[in-house]
């Protein structure tokens, strides 16, 4: 096992008796990114709270290239972080907000102007550096907070929902750059997100959250295709699996995209309502074995009696029980 | 349709505020004390020309400024010192707050007058601590050079808590977040509060700052349960020989000619704080 970047062993936090995050066991590659996806409650914040030093951990172990910082002082693990809001500090010009973290950590006056022009640069804020967080649009916030952190040459980078205050056009023309930008940093990044498009826009690795529990970590392309359980097969992918009963104790899921309109042979269905979604319209079928989702090119009416099939080899196979997926 | 809808407000502040100050700018114009038969009669400028020559006047006004200048730099120094001790989780955080606020729910005469109990020469409780110490009873309130330092003493022990309260509210407002990116960048609590949450505050110490000292100048009951401008005058404020004028020597004239002096002492000073506020912040702007 290689000791640079990000291990977490066993690593949990609980408030009360209310165990917020269970044993958490996650390593993260120096110039890999990690998205942590959830719904909200489900342990992904505090998480990075944890990894950031802001909350006290109770129980197991962080370690940062090799170094245990299970209770380091967060000024001392050189761990980045941008806030969901941004954290710009309202009083202070764009040049004084970057500036003010070097000079609290002493880095001499030549190097800091020389740092800051590099990371002006980088993140195009040049000519920005007179005004105030206020006088910026989203976009611009969300680099100066991009800049600061990088500034403090992070040994790991955590964002806190980065696009969740950008409108979705600038959020799909920011996520390239962010994901390039970050990989040539070249430190372990992790951000929080319960956007799944966002999660696998920006991330090599996805790994998701339920009450405070791991439930599986992958790639986008595993967790699409190779779900651990239901849950992650329900969360990712919109619109959601389909899930029809089985043989017993056996929930079947298939993917809208995996259904086929048949001629003959398929399972009888009758279409219920349709919404058009641009080059495809989606569908929602009646069947004897429950409701269907469906995408199709074709342009069809509801009241009409069609026929569905699928691939046996794109279906699914969940425990009822457990919801764990059968091999 | 406007101006009915002000016109609420507009009475109020022109029934409370502006009638009584033109009210009293032609008191001061006018003698009226037990000479006159307490009828008011035209005497030139004679009130404002005694002001100007007023020994007693003058001395009091330094001693208000004296007494407003410590107490509110007292008061704002251990408000905020209480105020960001408060802002921290503690336990049972609501009782103790509401139990900080104690003092400053008592009635100033009350408190006052416990006080004067305290420091009573040689019966109060603190006599009784320094005997017990084998040290010689002490005439707290009947020192001329050194009793204005415990009327100063008992009003911040009653005020601090509200100074305390305001500067609460105004930490509140500062978003957590702030604080924790500033310890992330390795800031220790020293430069987390000089960089980041004494700017902040800025305006909320402003505005405490104007109140208090809008009311340490106009400083009035305290004075009169615990010393009575005592011994001396040395602790005499204005608005005590203001009061002294009118309601012992009669003399409404020359009374509502000092509170006009003491009105134009406090809008100046506080005129002299916004201002001073008004440049800093228009430096800061066109230096980076």
């Amino acid at each position: 096992m290689t000791t640079a970047g990000l291990h977490c062993e066993q690593l949990s936090r609980r408030v009360g008796d209310r165990l917020l995050l269970d044993g958490l066991n996650l390593s993260v590659a120096p110039g890999e990114s990690l998205a942590l996806l959830g719904p909200s409650g489900c342990g992904k914040t505090t998480t990075l709270r944890l990894l950031a030093g802001l909350d006290p951990v109770s129980g197991g172990r962080i370690r940062l290239d090799g170094q245990d910082v299970t209770h380091s002082p967060a000024g001392e693990r050189q761990v980045a972080m941008v806030f969901q809001s941004y954290a710009l500090y309202p009083h202070l010009s764009v040049l004084a907000n970057l500036e003010l973290g070097l000079e609290v950590r002493r880095v001499p006056a030549p190097e800091r102007r020389q740092r800051i022009a590099e990371v002006l640069a980088l993140l195009q804020l040049e000519g920005l550096e007179r005004r105030r967080p206020a006088q910026l649009s989203g976009g611009q916030r969300q680099r100066v907070a991009l800049a600061r952190a990088l500034l403090r040459q992070p040994r790991l980078m955590l964002l806190d929902e980065p696009m969740s205050n950008l409108d979705a056009q600038l959020r799909d023309q920011l996520r390239p750059e962010l994901r390039a930008l970050l990989h040539r940093a070249g430190h372990p990044v992790i951000h929080v997100t319960h956007d799944q498009q966002e999660a696998m826009g920006l991330a090599d690795r996805i790994a998701v959250l339920e009450s405070g529990v791991l439930q599986q970590v992958g790639t986008p392309q595993e967790l699409y295709h190779r779900p651990a359980n239901l849950f992650v097969a329900r969360f990712l992918g919109r619109p959601g699996i389909n899930l029809l009963a089985g043989e017993a104790g056996v929930q079947l899921g298939i993917r809208p995209e995996q259904l086929r309109l048949v001629e003959s042979g398929g399972l009888p269905a009758r279409l219920l309502r349709r919404e058009w979604q641009g080059s495809q319209q989606l569908l929602w079928l009646d069947t004897s074995r429950g409701e269907l989702l469906l995408l199709a090119e074709a342009s069809l009416s509801p009241g009409e009696q069609l026929q569905v099939s699928w691939r046996p080899e794109d279906e699914l196979r969940f425990s009822s029980a457990s919801g764990e997926r059968l091999a | 349709m406007t101006l009915l809808l002000l016109l609420p407000a507009l009475a109020l502040v022109l029934g409370v505020f502006l009638w009584p100050l033109l009210r009293y700018g032609w008191l001061s114009l006018q003698a009226s004390s037990v000479l006159t038969g307490l009828v008011p009669m035209p005497n030139g400028g004679a009130n404002w020309q005694r002001l100007l020559a007023d020994a007693r006047f003058w001395q009091d006004a330094a001693q208000t400024l004296r007494f407003a200048g410590l107490s509110l730099a007292l008061e704002l120094l251990l408000g905020l010192g209480l105020a960001l001790l408060l802002h921290r989780p503690l336990p049972r955080r609501g009782l103790v707050r509401a139990l900080v606020l104690l003092p400053w729910a008592l009635p100033t005469t009350v408190m006052a007058l416990g006080w004067r109990w305290i420091l009573n020469d040689p019966f109060g409780p603190l006599n009784g601590l320094l005997q017990s110490l084998g040290l010689p009873a002490y005439g707290f309130l009947s020192q001329p050079a050194s009793t204005w330092l415990f009327t100063v003493l008992a009003d911040v022990w009653k005020t601090t808590p509200f100074v305390a309260l305001l500067l609460l509210a105004g930490l509140q407002a500062i978003p957590s977040e702030l604080e924790e990116a500033l310890r992330l960048e390795g800031a220790g609590p020293w430069q987390r509060l000089r960089r980041l949450t004494l700017p902040l505050l800025a305006p909320y110490l402003l505005l405490t700052a104007l109140f208090r000292l809008a009311q340490a100048l106009g400083v009035f009951d305290l004075i009169q349960v615990l010393t009575g401008g005592g011994p001396a005058s040395s602790t005499e404020s204005l608005a005590l020989y203001a009061y002294l004028n009118a309601m012992r020597f009669l003399d409404f004239g020359y009374a509502a000619t000092l509170m006009l002096g003491m009105f134009a002492l406090v809008l100046g000073l506080s005129a002299l704080v916004l201002l001073t506020q008004a440049l800093r912040r228009r430096l800061a702007e066109v230096t980076p």
